[in-house]
């Protein structure tokens, strides 16, 4: 397969313009920005196929066809880059190796939403990114594939680079409108949805660096090339970042829908010598974990739901018969406990109240009955706040004791705390 | 002592401000940019913050609060966010962990005796494919072992920039 999105990560220096020109970065936006009609090139995204892979798999287009025909307002451009999902890390890729990809996806993307300014918001931690892409973006602006009039087609678009300041939260879209408003990155009550009602009361659309990244080459080569790269209704390839106890663990550009063994095995070399593979997180700490005996499942939107997860932020976390899944737990909850953003009550109490209950059972002082207190806060946070930030830190707790019960009551029995690694 | 530092911020503040639609978006880099001149977020900074973005000082300093980011204290002049959170944890993180702490002489929250360092317990970087890892100042560093974090810290140690930079 002729990679796409990762067609440059190992062009050295591939972030400066002049290498990236040489590449051919550009030439897509210019031909399209001169040659289509905004709502042309919704049409071609549309049929693509192409699917939101910031976590949640909307169709790109569709997004983009909620905006109101008519509106007196600016329309806005908000990238989402603030990658923060733990085990993910395929924007960092894209950013640090070839944003200008991106850049020429945002000048497409914002032509087609008919959008005169566009901003970046990049997670705070992700500094040396931040300085590439800032220099990317300033040499795209000097010359003039920024600013005004570009490419000659009377379109401006001004590009603004912001960055976060450390709160896993504001990767959701709205607590990111929020956030880049200049406040506390608090998640808005939907509907109404950004495309109505986003940044600064204005209509917005908000799309992940790996989205955007795919818009220049559906332009360029058409949408049906591009949906017949992925699986049926999931159009394209997908960067997966996959981590943990494998050989070579790092970010892999595979099609929609290859098999999560695959990946494993093949691609980043298989487990470590003489392991077991114990348990597989298929997108994201958020994500239902999966038994060894459950990774021939394809890696889509539809395949992960079919098996009872989600493709989420597509970073796979391989997990040998080395790990201790009580040890797997107490890191998970430990994440959303530190990262609720306390609006809501059943998530700021759930995630703490959780966490203590599963420190307590790590540290070898739990009892059976903690594991159903642990299920039934799982399912009080479940569906009864603001945004799913508080289902997601239900999922690992629901999945890591149904699938691995008697592990835990065994752990439990013991009595003593082990260590997080090299159990067995 | 601070009001100082951040006059002299005043022009790229005014350059900031000018790239969004409206002054307050700029709460988050105008904190950014006066933490890095004055190492961490004082009550004049947040003076300053909201006298650019029109935003009262009570809201800066909830703002100032939810962001990990923004130090609330005097940090080192190398802060270190080691990520504690699953791939990294899984790959023996928690070890090296403890023997950066001893070797700094800090624990979590940390700064030590000489200002050199300070320490916080990160969750994940998004770096895991180079798990353990830890991010010193602005720079990433994985594949941690002890001997790796040993000389990660002596070159900060022995470098003259350390005792300079403010
Ligand atoms: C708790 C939470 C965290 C999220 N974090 C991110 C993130 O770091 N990056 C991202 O692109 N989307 C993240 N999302 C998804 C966004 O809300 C949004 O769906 C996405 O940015 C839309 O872009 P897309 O359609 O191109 O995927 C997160 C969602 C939730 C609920
Ligand atoms: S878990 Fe440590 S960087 Fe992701």
């Amino acid at each position: 397969m002729e990679p796409i999105l990762s067609r440059n990560f190992n062009v050295p220096n591939a972030w400066k313009l002049s290498v990236a020109e040489s590449r051919g970065a550009y030439e897509t936006a210019r031909k399209t920005l001169t040659s289509m009609k905004p709502d042309e090139i919704t049409q071609v995204v549309t049929a693509a196929n192409l699917r939101g892979l910031g976590g949640a798999g909307f169709p790109t287009g569709k997004k983009w066809q909620f905006l109101p025909k008519e509106t007196t307002k600016p329309i806005y451009l908000v990238v989402n880059a603030d990658e923060g999902e733990p085990g993910t890390f395929k924007d960092r890729y894209i950013l640090e190796r070839d944003p200008h990809q991106m850049i020429e996806g945002i000048i497409i993307s914002a032509f087609a939403i008919r959008s005169h300014k566009a901003y970046i918001y990049i997670r705070g931690e992700y500094v040396e990114p931040f300085r590439r892409l800032q220099s990317a973006v300033d040499e795209a602006y000097a010359k003039n594939f920024l600013g005004k009039n570009i490419f000659g087609s009377g379109w401006d678009l001004d590009l603004v680079v912001h960055r976060g300041a450390g709160a896993y939260i504001c990767g959701e879209e709205t607590a990111l409108l929020n956030s880049l408003e200049g406040g506390k990155g608090f998640p808005r009550l939907k509907p109404p949805f950004p495309a109505i009602v986003g940044l600064f009361g204005c209509p917005t659309i908000i799309n992940n660096v790996e989205t955007l990244a795919c818009v220049p080459p559906i332009l360029k080569n058409g949408a049906e090339w591009f949906s017949k790269l992925g699986s049926p209704g999931n159009g394209g390839t997908h960067l997966f970042s996959v981590s943990g106890h494998v050989k070579k663990p790092g970010v892999y550009e595979l099609p929609m829908g290859t098999l999560l063994r695959e990946i494993i095995e093949k691609h980043a070399g298989g487990l470590r010598d003489g392991r077991k593979l114990k348990a597989v997180i298929p997108g994201g700490i958020s994500a239902k974990i999966l038994t060894a005996n459950e990774i021939d499942v394809k890696m889509d939107y539809d395949g992960l739901k079919a098996a009872g997860t989600m493709l989420g932020s597509a970073g796979v976390i391989v997990m040998d018969d080395t790990t201790c899944m009580v040890g797997a737990l107490y890191l998970a909850c430990k994440f959303f406990a530190h990262e609720s953003c306390g609006q809501c009550s059943p998530c700021r109490e759930g995630t703490g109240w959780a966490f203590k209950i599963v420190k307590r059972i790590y540290e070898g002082q739990g009892s059976v009955k903690d594991l159903d207190t642990l299920l039934k806060i799982a399912s009080n946070m479940e569906g009864r706040t603001i945004c799913v930030f508080a289902d997601a830190a239900a999922w690992p707790i629901q999945s890591y004791i149904t699938k691995f019960r008697s592990e835990f009551e065994e752990y439990i029995g013991r009595n003593v705390k082990l260590e997080m690694q090299n159990v067995k | 002592m601070s009001e100082f530092l951040l006059k002299s911020l005043d022009a790229e503040a005014e350059r900031i401000l000018s790239k969004y639609d409206q002054k307050k978006a700029a709460t988050l880099p105008l904190l950014h940019l006066a933490q890095d001149k004055v190492g961490y977020v004082t009550p004049e900074v947040e003076a300053w913050v909201s006298k650019w973005t029109e935003i009262p000082v009570v809201h800066v300093r909830e703002v100032v609060m939810f962001y990990s980011m923004y130090h609330k204290k005097p940090a080192g002049r190398h802060h270190i966010r080691f990520c504690t959170t699953t791939t990294c944890a899984l790959l023996g993180g928690d070890k090296i962990l403890n023997h950066l702490k001893k070797k700094i002489g800090i624990d979590n929250g940390g700064v030590s005796a000489d200002g050199k360092f300070s320490l916080e317990e990160a969750e994940c970087l998004c770096a895991c494919e180079m798990a353990p890892m830890m991010q010193v100042g602005d720079e990433y560093h994985g594949d941690l072992t002890e001997k790796k974090v040993d000389e990660i810290i002596d070159v900060i140690s022995r470098s003259p920039q350390a005792a300079e930079k403010s």
